[in-house]
């Protein structure tokens, strides 16, 4: 199987990992506990794009803003479209990301750091330094989730527990009745 | 917009295969004979594409080997290009093709000759035009064989794989999400012979079973 097929085949993974983060980021309050990095809060925040697989494929749903609260996003879920885009936010400590992460290649754009405190005249070797932390932090953030969430897919747990759970979520039922829908205070 | 200043798009790639003992020598050397080289103002190049300093993209050449910057090679991908507006080319194209008929007193001009005169009037143009630049980062973790690039588009993703493997002899893969999976997975012992099993769930018919 070539490289493009392959990508084709799988790409499903992408979607299904933005899926379950926006499922978990709205179920437990945004927060992950991760092994090695700490505590984070995650939260989808702003535009969302999903798109329709198998025959319906192409079809496409933009969600964005604040006040719409992706409930529109919520319904398209419902309608076999899942997202190819999602803005989210990070924050980990008095430090605050923002990002957008596509499906089909986890690839990261307009992502903002939080500000440097180096400067560039003075010291701009710093200055790659810090930008370089303040980077590859979310990165790693992102990384250890899809991690969890590849984990989990493969595990048993993923049928039994994980996937009715989501499913509840989306159609509002069961324990997911009047969860928070609204990202953590910054 | 970058590595360095503003906010950043980018695409990861893994490494294929380890520098070897003499790399950072031959770095050396590559870096500097695939840096940028401006667009000569005398030649119809449209297109010049090479690295620069991360830290300045307006300093020519590299002092030393400034883009060691432990555990990384970080470098940034100059793009110029010029080229010429349309409107501009048909504008001049019909000034000399008039000329060149009154001239030689022609009614018309062979479909030849008018590419030759558009050929001609587009090389002079193109000496002309100011070129656009733009500057890509490029972060190479060297411990981990991780490759960060500050652009997302396709085209510039190939044009930077190529110029990489022209540099460093090593070939970059995309990552994507099976690639990363397989990676995180192996990273931790597991076995990632599972990915090739799974199947997409339907959240529609699943949502409502």
């Amino acid at each position: 199987m070539s490289l493009a097929e392959k990508m084709a085949d799988t790409e499903f993974l992408g979607r299904e990992f933005l899926v379950w983060l926006w499922f978990r980021s709205e179920t437990r309050e945004g927060v992950f506990d991760l092994e090695d990095i700490g505590t984070v809060e995650i939260w989808l925040d702003g535009k969302m794009t999903l798109e329709s697989e198998g025959e319906e494929r192409g079809e496409k749903v933009i969600c964005a803003g604040a006040a719409a609260r992706l409930k529109e996003a919520r319904f398209a879920l419902t309608k076999n479209k899942k997202p190819t885009q999602a803005t989210l936010r990070m924050l980990k400590g008095d430090d605050e990301w923002s990002f957008s992460l596509d499906s089909a290649w986890l690839n990261f754009s307009s992502l903002k750091t939080p500000k440097v405190v180096q400067d560039v005249r003075e010291d701009p070797d710093g200055l790659f330094y810090e930008r370089m932390f303040l980077i590859e932090q979310p990165i790693a953030v992102m990384d250890a989730l899809f991690s969890r969430f590849v984990e989990l897919r493969l595990s048993p747990e993923w049928d039994a527990e994980e996937l009715p759970a989501m499913k509840d979520w989306i159609l509002g039922r069961g324990a997911w009745v009047g969860v928070p829908d609204r990202p953590p205070e910054p | 917009m970058g590595v360095v200043r503003g906010s950043l798009n980018c695409t990861r790639f893994l490494v294929n295969g380890e520098p070897d003992e003499g790399f950072r020598e031959a770095a050396r050397e590559k870096v500097v004979r695939y840096s940028f080289k401006r667009l000569h103002e005398d030649s119809d190049q449209e297109r010049a594409v090479g690295w620069v300093n991360i830290l300045d993209e307006y300093q020519r050449g590299f002092l030393g080997d400034e883009y060691f910057k432990e555990p990384y090679i970080a470098l940034s991908l100059r793009v110029d290009t010029r080229s010429v507006p349309a409107r501009a080319l048909r504008q001049y194209c019909r000034e000399a093709e008039d000329e060149i008929k009154e001239r030689e007193g022609l009614e018309f001009l062979s479909k030849k000759r008018r590419e030759e005169v558009r050929d001609a009037v587009r090389a002079r143009l193109l000496r002309r035009a100011i070129p656009r630049t733009a500057v890509y980062d490029m972060v190479w973790d060297l411990q981990r064989g991780l490759v960060l690039f500050g652009a997302t588009s396709t085209r510039l993703c190939d044009e930077f794989a190529e110029i990489f493997y022209n540099t460093f002899e090593l070939r970059l893969t995309s990552v994507y999400p099976y690639s990363l999976a397989y990676r995180l997975l192996q990273d931790k012992g597991l076995r990632a012979d599972g990915l090739n099993d799974v199947r997409p769930f339907g959240l529609d018919r699943g949502a409502e079973s």
